[in-house]
């Protein structure tokens, strides 16, 4: 945005292209106070949002209630699901390389939400 | 002369420091900034209007605190400002025209009055300066919308036609038609101050 086109110069004009452009270097120049029109426009920005400090241990409360709701209601599946996941995991050999990356992988991804949970807070 | 405020830390740091911290300080540095330059070029736009200017302007900082994220830094922050204000004023252009121009009259009047009267000591060319400063207000107050909008992003916001297309939406070639479709209508209205009459009085 920076490269600038000269207007093409038009002879009967120039006199009008040297007014216009003096009149813009005078009113650049001249600096309009503020006048409390900033206050004015910080007034008018939509209040920030706050989040009340109660939420989220609300949020956690419930997902515990769900999920223990749902083990009531059925036993079966989340054994089964359970027992799945014991298996999978079970089956693949871990080196020490392999659990520390995981370790890692699972800490960046913990402190990347809580940055952004932070954040949004 | 009113103070104009420091260029410390970078608009772009400001910019930064609102979209993560949601920091409200760091905006109202950058409304004071710009505030002078978009009141400004508002003014221009609304053929000396200052009520509205500023009404207009004071939208187009509260547009541009909700719109911050999407500014993408491919041009300056100032021309992304001027881009808000003429879309601000555009819009109000589209109202009914006795609204727009209703108090632009009186307030011309104030500043002919300001502009006419020189200090002590000031010459003849102080007044004929202001005198063809007002011919030059009033002509542009009868160019159109588009004509007036490219001529004043062009010479008094002093932009590119590349970054005045940006400004105004439109295609360079079209910014270009308006500005000389403009300043022909400029030239016959203020052809009484054109050197060729040898003096600068009309």
């Amino acid at each position: 945005m920076n490269a600038r086109s000269t207007p093409i110069p038009e002879p009967q004009a120039d006199w009008l292209d040297a007014f216009l452009s003096a009149e813009g270097v005078d009113d650049r120049a001249g600096y309009i106070g503020d006048d409390g029109f900033t206050a004015r426009v910080m007034q008018e920005l939509p209040a920030p949002v706050s989040v009340p400090a109660w939420r989220r241990p609300v949020v956690v409360a419930l997902w515990l209630v769900a999920a223990v709701v749902i083990a009531t209601m059925l036993p079966g599946t989340v054994l089964d699901v359970t027992r799945e996941f014991v298996r999978l995991f079970a089956a693949i050999p871990f080196s020490l390389s392999t659990l520390g990356f995981g370790i890692v992988a699972v800490s960046i991804a913990m402190w990347t939400a809580t940055a952004v949970a932070l954040r949004r807070d | 002369m009113p103070a104009t405020p420091s260029h410390d830390v970078p608009d772009a740091q400001l910019i930064a420091r609102c979209i993560v911290a949601d920091d409200r300080h760091a905006f109202a540095e950058l409304v004071k900034r710009h505030q002078s330059s978009v009141r400004a070029c508002l003014r221009k736009l609304t053929a000396g209007n200052h009520a509205l200017a500023d009404d207009l302007a004071q939208d187009t900082f509260v547009l541009a605190w909700r719109n911050l994220k999407s500014f993408r830094q491919e041009a300056r922050f100032s021309t992304w400002l001027y881009r808000i204000a003429t879309n601000c004023w555009l819009a109000q252009a589209r109202k009914p025209r006795e609204e727009l121009l209703g108090e632009r009259d009186a307030d011309v009047g104030e500043d002919d009055a300001d502009a006419v009267a020189p200090g002590f000591g000031e010459g003849a060319d102080h007044a004929a300066t202001a005198t063809m400063k007002i011919d030059l207000e009033r002509a542009m107050a009868r160019l159109s919308d588009a004509e007036r909008a490219a001529i004043v992003q062009c010479y008094h916001n002093d932009l590119s036609h590349e970054e005045a297309a940006y400004v105004l939406g439109w295609p360079v070639g079209t910014v270009k038609t308006h500005i000389l479709r403009g300043k022909q209508k400029l030239k016959a209205a203020l052809s009484a101050w054109a050197p060729a009459t040898s003096t600068r009085t009309p």
